[in-house]
């Protein structure tokens, strides 16, 4: 592939031929926390779904500097179980799912990329607004200041 | 990604420096020459002797946020590469800049698909449609690039040859040429395509240009109608819409 964000030309493989490069590659791949249990060193990826397995080593290894020992990959048909409003199949979109091994020994675990903060910013604020709330509400119980305490009864 | 690639640019050069006086010993002539074109790069090479650029260690971590934005509700971010900024750029450092948004787009898309497992909002979900515009930015200003060069080189704006062409109705098409294993005379599916079409062919040629204008000019009334209706229900709309 020579060219990034559209579709490639590839030329035709002619034995002898330079090998095919790609210089900006287009290959999104993300991290996923595995559904089922792996060993420690398995990284689990959602790829796109023209990368191939030598694909996945090149771009760990170039891109991201990970010495990669083996990669396994299958595609996830996504389910089209759902119908719509008009009774209609609804299809989610396939994905490529790569099993990806490292080298060297590295170990690989999913950080938890929500973790429990102490909740003193979400507390204040909520407890600004539930402040600002009474308030208010105060202000609706006592009326109208410039009508000096008349309830809104008299009032026309 | 972006220091690694200025390292291994600064080696290639340097090995290349290195190795060009004595890589052609047949042609003595020709070592002065090479020497002269490489005084350039050896001033180059001295100026970026003082940028410390060390491979980024951080490996399988790079597909994830920094640890200090974990759990934030938002993050801030600067705006995304307009056209503007990347054409005052070197293509090296488009090139650069290329695998950095690949990585940022790969670490948002991980925290996107955290967050739905999660089921919890996304910190920031503008950043991933920054990193995708800058990234067709950058394509854009490479694309105009590669253009200009193909056009001084060749005189062809396009990279794949092409004419127009007609099919057996006479609809006319762009074909754009490609390689083929064998020549077009034994290629029997080839040779059995018909890029022409005979005369009898005229008239429903026609036929298709009536029906593409009459749907035009239906179209066209429908729309001229709509807006009189309009007018007639709300007078003075148009106006309105105009001085605002």
């Amino acid at each position: 592939m020579a060219a990034g964000a559209r579709r490639a030309v590839y030329p035709l493989f002619q034995r002898g031929g330079p090998q095919l490069r790609i210089f900006r590659p287009n290959f999104f791949m993300l991290a996923v926390r595995p559904g089922v249990p792996q060993p420690e060193d398995t990284v689990q990826f959602r790829v796109s779904m023209e990368m191939t397995k030598v694909d996945i080593r090149n771009y760990l290894e170039r891109i991201y500097n990970v010495p990669v020992a083996a990669v396994r990959t299958r595609i996830q048909y996504g389910a089209n179980n759902k119908r719509n409003h008009r009774n209609q199949r609804v299809k989610k979109p396939d994905y490529k799912v790569a099993y990806v091994q490292l080298g060297q020994g590295q170990t690989f675990q999913f950080p938890n990329l929500f973790p429990e903060k102490e909740q003193d910013a979400e507390t204040r604020a909520f407890d600004d607004y539930r402040d600002k709330f009474m308030e208010k509400e105060k202000q609706k119980q006592e009326g109208d200041p410039r009508r000096g305490g008349v309830p809104d009864w008299f009032g026309l | 990604m972006a220091a690694a690639a200025v390292a291994a640019a600064l080696g290639r050069s340097l090995t290349a420096a290195l190795r060009l006086p004595w890589a052609r010993p047949g042609l003595p002539g020709m070592t002065l020459n090479l020497c002269h074109k490489n005084l350039p790069k050896a001033e180059t090479l001295h100026q970026v002797k003082f940028l410390h650029t060390t491979p980024s260690q951080r490996g399988l971590e790079e597909f994830f946020d920094d640890p200090g934005n974990w759990g934030e509700k938002s993050v801030k971010s600067g705006d995304s590469w307009n056209i503007k900024q990347l054409r005052g750029k070197s293509s090296e450092d488009l090139h650069k800049l290329w695998y950095v948004l690949l990585k940022e787009k790969n670490m948002l898309l991980t925290l996107e698909q955290e967050c739905k497992r999660q089921r919890k909002p996304m910190p920031s979900p503008e950043r991933l449609e920054k990193v995708e515009t800058s990234m067709k930015n950058i394509d854009v200003v490479v694309r105009e690039r590669e253009i200009a060069l193909r056009l001084l080189q060749t005189g062809h704006e396009k990279p794949v040859p092409g004419e127009w062409r007609n099919d057996f109705l006479g609809r006319t098409f762009w074909y754009s040429y490609k390689e083929w294993p064998i020549p077009w005379h034994l290629n029997k599916k080839h040779k059995k395509k018909r890029f022409y079409y005979l005369p009898h062919v005229n008239h429903f040629i026609r036929l298709r240009l009536e029906k593409a204008l009459r749907k035009r000019a239906r179209q066209q009334n429908l729309e001229k109608m709509r807006e009189k209706i309009l007018e007639r229900k709300f007078p003075g709309v148009a106006v309105k819409s105009q001085s605002q």
